[in-house]
């Protein structure tokens, strides 16, 4: 543990560090966010006479989404999208993919990561393009090779085309993480284990697992959250069809923005706070678990 | 001249790491604060540079009181453990960066850091980056720079400890030259007293938080002035054996010892260091005086053994020079006389130095 | 006192792990092939089989390391060969094809009004909120690094939580009002800010894992020798921490290049647009994709993003994980 201030920095100045930062997110961050609040107590709509004079319904908003099958339904499929491509998708890609190039230099490792850095970097609208010009039932690139002409894979198979999609996409921040973990574990520990028999699995288990757990956490707190909230899906599917790849993000923009009731928006943003609530608290739990495990 | 008086550090959670301390460094001394780990000797010397707060207490360097000042004015330079050199920085940045902090010109900085640099032989070495340099080459860096900073006071927190054991030998010969030289007021820490009795001038030896001895090297090891320090000075551990002073005369582990006048009857601690006592393989004229028992383990130490005798009422320590060549060292399970050197033996009573026997 | 020894700072070279294991039990094999001792059979029972088993096994995870390599390759690449044909195609169509060459589609791009300056739009919002990002959210993570503020990390997490969640499509009306009533519509400081401040808790998060990674020595050691904080910050604590600033400032760029919904609500006059907005500007009258200016585009947008990494990843390295590499 690092003695407190070692550079003598004191409360003061580090509160002037901190001012600057925190004033930003205050104003474009936390304000929006209490405003969004007060907004889902409303059933201020984007047109008409709502539109003018806003009246506060309580928890209508609440009640009403709860007991919507397409916001049901919409949970679900966020709670598949967010298991499928991030904690099982992307976070076993990416360590396998950190693991099987760890140690390993040369041109074969540049242009794997190369490939899955640059599907991360490309900026979201370009890649939906190349994702619908991919699937795509008469002219795709994957029907061509596949010889499977006029498959409809986004219509056919929405989620499942969107899960993958998120793994592709994806991918390079768990693999880069882990790759920097897994330089973290001391070469002897592995070592040890081998010489004693341990099978590449049991290696994972017992040397490696233990020694990055704080990394898995902190990875699959951050690839959940990005996934529960990511909107890039809509670029590809908007949600259909017939809700059938409706997450939540899509879900809030149709009702919202296009169907125009603000109010509820608003209220099911602050459901999908309160869920992301639950995923921060577990992942903290789980990480003062760890903390104490090791330093009793 | 540096002093501390009442000095007290307590961190949050009730933990005193240093305790009400009061001590007197002279100009010019070569100090040794010297301890088991978790002392407080390091909090100490952390105090005395003003990168810790005393809770309560003075620190006073040259006649000036500093405890409320900020480290970077108290005129001290600080060698830390892992050296501490900056490591996107060459040689000559890392040994200059004190006189860049005071704005030097660079041109001149560079010529001192240059001309330290070569009196502590590390002239080739300039444009290196420290992950470039062996660990003696890092060490004499982090040296050159408190060198170059021209201060009142050195700071030295385990200077040695990173070095491998042959290198330490080196570096501490070296260290010593060049305080001599600089002639500056130096503290070090130290966990290994073979280091603070070579390098320093006076050692104060430290238990949880409290300084429990002051003394010269010559001082502290042969007039120890409690069994810990008896304990931790010198490089076997002295045989420390519960005995009973009985009418005039001391019994301990089977033994009956004369003792000097004066002293009253009552359990006693009677510490011999193993270079003290002679090993005799057969029963020597002063048996009565001698511990007997049987060899248990004979460890070698290069030029002579350090032989655990098994009186049966105790384990004594003995070091045996070797013989003449051609002779064996003494073997394990053979009856043995450990006859103690008269005048050599320490008595203490109540965790303090009686007398000598 | 001139000797060499390693460098006890580096860590000892990384042994090619199965390679090793081979040297070090090939002596057994040999011994129990030679010499006919009982025990020694008995107790390393068919110490061959053992070794055959093990090459077997060798060679297996060869051959199914390179499949799984060969098959993410496959993955990752497929989806970007058309970005990589369509833009030179006379005849662009949705089919990765070898291309009919051509530069025709770039000339024709250059005739858009909007396409080329769209570039320079994302450069300003992209640039801009990259630096405020990056010094903003060094000096808090510092901070937040050095001095103990009880209940720092709860905030730090609350704010994560918000940051993913606010950027999302329900706060767009409370940001457009906020960007009316502050006079920041149709202006790159409104794209900026909103941008930023949905960036920093992450970057701050990030950033201070970097700064909890680099020993308190190094700061202790300049504070003695006289140096303020600012120049602590400055002399010791940003060049150890370098990589992960380039990491942060590469992450903020390619966030804010990417950003579709906050500059297309905040910004209404095209001139001002970035690249994101102007993409799904590229259709016909009738309302179909313009595959030649649409890929031709894609490309152009794309290209900075990239660059900007390869150069980044060279000259810093590329990590979002603290510690220092010496």
């Amino acid at each position: 543990m690092s003695p407190a201030d070692p550079a003598g920095l004191g409360r003061a100045r580090a509160a002037g560090f901190v001012l600057p930062a925190l004033v930003l997110i205050g104003v474009f961050l936390v304000f929006p966010a209490l405003w969004t609040i007060y907004l889902g107590l409303t059933d201020y709509r984007l047109t008409g006479l709502a539109a003018a004079d806003p009246q506060v319904v309580g928890l209508g908003n609440y009640t009403s989404a709860l007991e919507d099958e397409r916001f049901r339904n919409s949970l679900w499929l966020t709670v598949q999208y967010v298991l499928g491509s991030a904690v099982v998708g992307q976070a076993v890609l990416g360590f396998a993919l950190a693991w099987v190039l760890r140690n390993r230099p040369g041109p074969v490792k540049r242009v794997v990561e190369g490939l899955v850095l640059l599907a991360w970097i490309l900026p979201s609208s370009v890649v939906a393009f190349l994702w619908i010009a991919l699937l795509d039932r008469d002219a795709g690139t994957l029907n061509a090779l596949l010889h499977t002409p006029g498959f409809a894979w986004l219509l056919d198979h929405p989620m499942p085309s969107i899960i993958v999609f998120n793994v592709w996409r994806g991918t390079a921040f768990s693999m880069m993480l882990y790759g920097a973990a897994l330089e973290n574990v001391p070469p002897s520990h592995l070592e040890t284990a081998r010489l004693a028999g341990a099978s590449t699995f049991q290696q994972l288990r017992d040397v490696v697992l233990p020694r990055i757990k704080g990394h898995v956490l902190t990875n699959l707190l951050l690839i959940s959250l990005w996934t529960f909230n990511d909107f890039t899906s809509f670029q590809i599917t908007a949600g259909g069809p017939e809700g059938r790849s409706e997450i939540l993000p899509v879900y809030i923009y149709n009702v919202a923005l296009s169907g125009g009731q603000l109010g509820f928006g608003a209220a099911i943003s602050f459901l999908v706070l309160l869920v992301n609530l639950v995923f921060a608290f577990v992942y903290l739990r789980l990480l003062r678990g760890r903390r104490e495990a090791v330093s009793p | 001249m540096i002093s501390l008086s009442g000095l007290t550090k307590e961190f949050p959670g009730g933990v005193r790491a240093i305790d009400s301390l009061d001590l007197e460094i002279a100009d010019g001394e070569f100090f040794a604060l010297l301890g088991p780990s978790g002392c407080g000797k390091t909090t100490l010397l952390r105090t005395i540079a003003g990168l810790e707060a005393p809770t309560s207490g003075n620190v006073s360097i040259g006649g000036v009181d500093v405890t409320g000042t900020p480290p970077g004015r108290r005129d001290v330079a600080m060698v830390f453990q892992d050296y501490a050199l900056f490591p996107h920085m060459d040689v000559t940045a890392n040994i200059a960066y004190p006189l860049r902090i005071k704005k030097v010109p660079r041109a001149r900085r560079e010529a001192r850091a240059a001309e330290t640099a070569s009196r502590l032989s590390l002239s080739g070495l300039l444009a290196r980056r420290p992950g470039q340099l062996s660990g003696g080459q890092q060490q004499r860096v982090a040296l050159a720079r408190a060198v170059a900073s021209h201060p009142k006071v050195f700071l030295f927190d385990e200077p040695l400890s990173n070095l491998d054991a042959r290198l330490r030998l080196e570096a501490r010969t070296f260290l010593k030259r060049l305080q001599r030289e600089l002639a500056v007021t130096t503290v070090f820490v130290t966990h290994d007293q073979g280091e603070a009795l070579a390098l320093a001038d006076r050692i104060a030896v430290m238990d949880a938080g409290r300084i429990v001895q002051v003394g010269t090297p010559p001082e502290v090891f042969h007039r120890p002035a409690g069994t810990f320090v008896a304990s931790f000075i010198g490089s076997t551990p002295m045989n420390l054996l519960p005995g009973a002073a009985q009418g005039g005369a001391l019994h301990v582990a089977g033994v009956v010892l004369p003792l000097p006048p004066g002293v009253e009857d009552g359990p006693l601690v009677y510490g011999l260091r193993p270079e003290y006592a002679d090993l005799s393989q057969s029963a020597p004229p002063e048996r009565n005086a001698s511990f007997a028992g049987k060899v248990a383990v004979v460890e070698n130490l290069g030029t002579s053994y350090l032989v655990t005798l098994d009186t049966g009422d105790a384990l004594v320590q003995v070091v045996v020079p070797e013989g003449p060549p051609g002779t064996g060292a003494p073997e394990p399970g053979a009856p043995a006389w450990a006859v103690p050197r008269p005048g050599r033996a320490l008595l203490y009573r109540d965790d303090a130095l009686l007398a000598h026997i | 006192m001139t000797r060499e020894e390693p460098d006890q700072h580096h860590p000892p070279p990384r042994s090619e792990g199965r390679g090793r294991f081979w040297t070090e039990e090939r002596p057994q094999r040999g011994t129990s092939e030679d010499a006919t001792r009982e025990d020694a059979a008995s107790r390393r029972p068919e110490p061959r089989e053992r070794s055959e088993r093990n090459q077997t096994r060798h060679a297996l995870a060869t051959i199914g390391r390179a499949t799984f390599l060969a098959v993410v390759l496959g993955f990752f690449s497929l989806p970007l060969l058309w970005l990589a044909s369509a833009p030179f195609d006379a005849h662009p169509s949705i089919t990765t094809s070898v291309p009919e060459f051509t530069l025709a589609n770039f000339r024709s791009l250059l005739d858009n009004p909007y396409a080329l300056s769209s570039l320079g739009n994302s450069v300003i919002q992209a640039g801009g909120s990259a630096a405020l990002v990056v010094v903003l959210a060094a000096l808090a993570a510092y901070a937040l690094s050095r001095v103990r503020v009880p209940g720092r990390d709860a905030l730090l997490y609350l704010l994560l939580l918000l940051s993913s969640v606010v950027t999302g499509t329900a706060a767009m009306v409370p940001l457009f009002e906020l960007a009316t009533r502050l006079n920041l519509i149709d202006t790159h400081l409104g794209v900026v800010l909103t941008l930023s401040g949905g960036l920093l808790p992450a970057a701050i998060f990030i950033l201070k894992d970097f700064m909890d990674g680099t020993p308190a020595s190094y700061e202790e050691s300049a504070r003695v020798f006289g140096a303020s904080p600012l120049q602590i910050l400055r002399h010791i604590v940003i060049p150890l921490v370098r990589p992960g600033l380039a990491t942060i400032a590469v992450w903020a760029v390619a966030n804010v290049w990417g950003s579709f919904l906050q500059p297309f609500i905040l910004l209404r006059d095209p001139g001002k647009s970035p690249g994101a907005v102007i993409l799904y500007t590229l259709y016909t009258e009738g309302g179909a994709p313009r595959l030649d200016l649409i890929s031709t585009f894609s490309l152009l947008y794309s290209l900075p993003v990239v660059v900007m990494y390869v150069f980044v990843s060279r000259r810093y390295g590329f990590r979002f994980h603290g510690g220092i590499k010496r």
